[in-house]
């Protein structure tokens, strides 16, 4: 959990909801065609449940957050550009909602999807 | 066909370029134009920036893009409009930077695929095409942002489709494209939530709107060269910008707010202002017009007396830019003017290890600084910060120190741009790389004569000792001062003036011309003084420099040439 004390208590948010905020700022990235899983078994599972947070995986210490986020993308994209969008993106929606700083954001793009060839 | 067949029935002729059937060459020019058409516009566009990331770089990013698609075709006599296309495509892509780019080069994609090899373009093709190019980059997002470039692609297509009932001629077309363009981008606003709130049309949207103006503008016969006229809501200028780099003639900066007496010709106020200053802004809220200008120091009052014989001035404000830059840039612990660096051409960047280096890089014409050295390696990220920005694709990087030439490196991988890293491994080294910088030449020849100058000078460092040691049979007790030549340990010292001179006597200085001392924070300006003296008097023949190098850590670094 990430934890911040205030004069009434604490206010803790937890890893699931940034990977929320993450899967929607990633999903409306131009180029991403679509977020997958990390390994195989868990994308079956993933198939059945819809889930939000689907491909993102938020890691945090004390204060440091980091955020994967497992991508497909459109093929015929300057694939450099669109992952380097599509952190920029992701980090400054979590930052934006959290106000705390995101400090790493790894783009894994796991494969492309082909509509078009040329 | 030729394309002299062609003009010879053309007909009736509205502008100048209007007459030629849009072969290769003549799609060419246009992409010429649209490229110089959106660099004209880059700042405009870039304050506009907001969504998806605030970060005020999508006008630069459409204009790499777009250079990128330019090179591609600069040098080709491609007559054939289809094939052109296709190059152009590449070239976008090869160079799509940022969000805007990477969109832009999928509506190349589309475009160029639906035009494959046809000869010439005419109304039904360039229709079909915009329709192409609008699938292909709707294909590229799951969930598409209302609002944004991809509005505009898909309102001008709309309108394309539906004028070619009207006409068919590829010209007529593209005026009609270019105002449906201006409507869509003016709605971007009512689309997307936080342009609204910022106030701001779409930066990509309106990015894409400039290329096709360009073409038109073209066309038309009119300069590419003076920005649009154009009057912003108040609540959106931003006028504390530009003060990083000021150019010459930007003294004073000067606002005035007015009621005009009548309605504003809003062009002819811009074309007036434009003999006055630069770096112009106007803004309207309420009835009240706001004017921002840069002007030097002997056009200090004449906004005010023009905008005064336009109407009522009820406020007025100078600051004088110069003095404010210079208090900048003192609390920032320098004076430093980079060398401006345009789109195409090729950027350095050199790390330095104290201000004085950093003043000498700058005056040699390096577009950024890194700081660090000996024991502040800075990070690749900082590397990377520092040309990311730069309006070029072409970067050259000077590590100085052989510690950091990895990280340099490693910035090279993390970038769409051509990065080159020379592998300085001293400052005197990476000096004489940047004497053979051209940033206007052939990169590669540029990047060999560079790389081939680091040979030609010799590096001493003088540093104290923080241990004892042996070395290379250099006998070396904690605290001693320690003379490396070329980063080799070469001597060991109890005073600086041994040390120095020791170490150009090991550097064999009597057969070079010139020997520089970058003296650090560590010894005073009397005692170099005194020091270049003694060198002075064992090196007559050679010409010694002195410069307040302001490094921590090394008493000296020296170079010798």
């Amino acid at each position: 959990m990430t934890n911040e004390n205030t004069p009434l208590g604490r206010v803790t948010i937890s890893p699931r909801a940034i990977a929320t905020i993450a899967y929607q700022a990633a999903r409306q990235s131009y180029g991403v065609v679509g977020l997958t899983s990390k390994n195989l078994v868990e994308g079956i599972t993933q198939v059945i449940v819809k889930d939000p947070t689907h491909g993102i995986e938020v890691k945090y210490d004390e204060e440091n957050i980091s955020i994967d986020i497992y991508v497909i993308i459109e093929y015929g994209t300057r694939i450099k550009s669109v992952a380097s969008s599509v952190s920029n993106t992701v980090k400054f929606n979590v930052e934006k909602a959290l106000g705390m700083p995101v400090n790493q954001v790894n783009v894994h793009v796991r494969g492309l999807r082909v509509s078009d060839t040329d | 066909m030729d394309q002299e067949e062609h003009s010879l029935q053309a007909p009736e002729q509205l502008y100048p370029n209007q007459k030629y059937p849009v072969e290769g060459q003549v799609f060419k020019s246009l992409i010429e134009a649209s490229l110089t058409w959106l660099r004209t516009n880059q700042q405009a566009i870039n304050v506009l920036n907001v969504f998806p990331v605030p970060d005020g770089d999508t006008g630069t990013n459409m204009v790499l893009t777009m250079q990128a698609a330019w090179d591609e075709i600069s040098h080709s006599a491609e007559r054939n409009v289809g094939r052109l296309t296709h190059m152009v495509a590449h070239g976008a892509l090869m160079g799509a930077r940022g969000n805007s780019g990477v969109i832009l080069s999928q509506l190349w994609r589309g475009f160029a695929r639906s035009l494959d090899n046809h000869e010439i373009l005419d109304g039904p093709l360039l229709v079909n095409a915009l329709h192409q190019g609008r699938n292909t980059a709707y294909k590229g997002v799951v969930r598409p942002v209302e609002g944004t470039i991809l509005t505009v692609a898909k309102d001008i297509t709309a309108e394309a489709e539906s004028s070619l009932a009207i006409t068919s001629d590829p010209y007529e077309l593209l005026e009609r494209i270019v105002n449906a363009a201006d409507i869509s981008v003016q709605q971007t606003p009512e689309l997307l939530a936080v342009l609204k709130e910022a106030g701001v049309v779409d930066a990509g949207g309106k990015g894409l709107f400039i290329i096709l103006e360009g073409m038109l503008r073209f066309v038309k016969g009119l300069p590419l060269d003076v920005a649009n006229a154009s009057v912003q809501p108040l609540a959106s200028m931003k006028l504390e910008n530009t003060l990083e780099r000021m150019e010459p003639g930007q003294d004073f900066e000067v606002i005035v707010d007015f009621h005009p007496n009548e309605q504003l010709n809003i062009p002819q106020v811009y074309e007036d202002l434009q003999h006055m200053g630069t770096s112009i802004q106007l803004g309207e809220g309420d009835g009240i017009y706001r004017m921002h200008i840069h002007v030097p120091a002997d056009k200090l009052y004449e906004p005010i007396q023009y905008t005064n014989s336009l109407g009522v001035v009820t406020k007025a404000a100078i600051e004088n830019l110069r003095a404010q830059l210079e208090k900048v840039e003192h609390e920032a612990g320098s004076t430093i003017q980079f060398s401006p660096v345009e789109p195409g051409q090729i950027a350095s960047i050199a790390v330095a290890p104290g201000p004085g280096i950093a003043r000498v890089f700058a005056s040699l014409g390096v577009s950024a600084i890194v700081e660090g050295g000996q024991t502040m390696n800075p990070s690749t990220q900082e590397i990377l910060n520092a040309f990311e920005n730069l309006p070029t694709d072409q970067i050259v990087i000077l590590p100085n120190n052989k510690n950091i030439i990895l990280s340099a490196q490693a910035a090279a991988q993390l970038t769409v741009k051509h990065v080159t890293v020379i592998p300085t491994s001293s400052v005197p080294q990476g000096m004489a790389a940047m004497m053979r910088l051209i940033p206007t030449g052939k990169a590669e020849e540029v990047l060999a004569e560079m790389t081939a100058a680091i040979n030609d000078i010799e590096t001493g460092e003088i540093t104290t000792a923080t241990r004892s040691v042996q070395i290379d049979g250099v006998n070396v007790k904690e605290g001693q001062l320690i003379c490396l030549l070329n980063g080799k340990l070469v001597l060991s010292a109890n005073n600086l003036k041994d040390a120095t001179l020791g170490l150009l006597k090991k550097a064999h200085a009597d057969h070079f011309e010139l020997i520089t001392l970058f003296y650090g924070t560590d010894v005073t300006r009397m005692e170099v003084d005194d020091i270049a003296d003694s060198i002075r008097k064992k090196f007559p023949e050679q010409e010694i420099e002195v410069q307040d190098g302001g490094q921590p850590h090394y008493q000296f670094i020296i170079s010798v040439e």
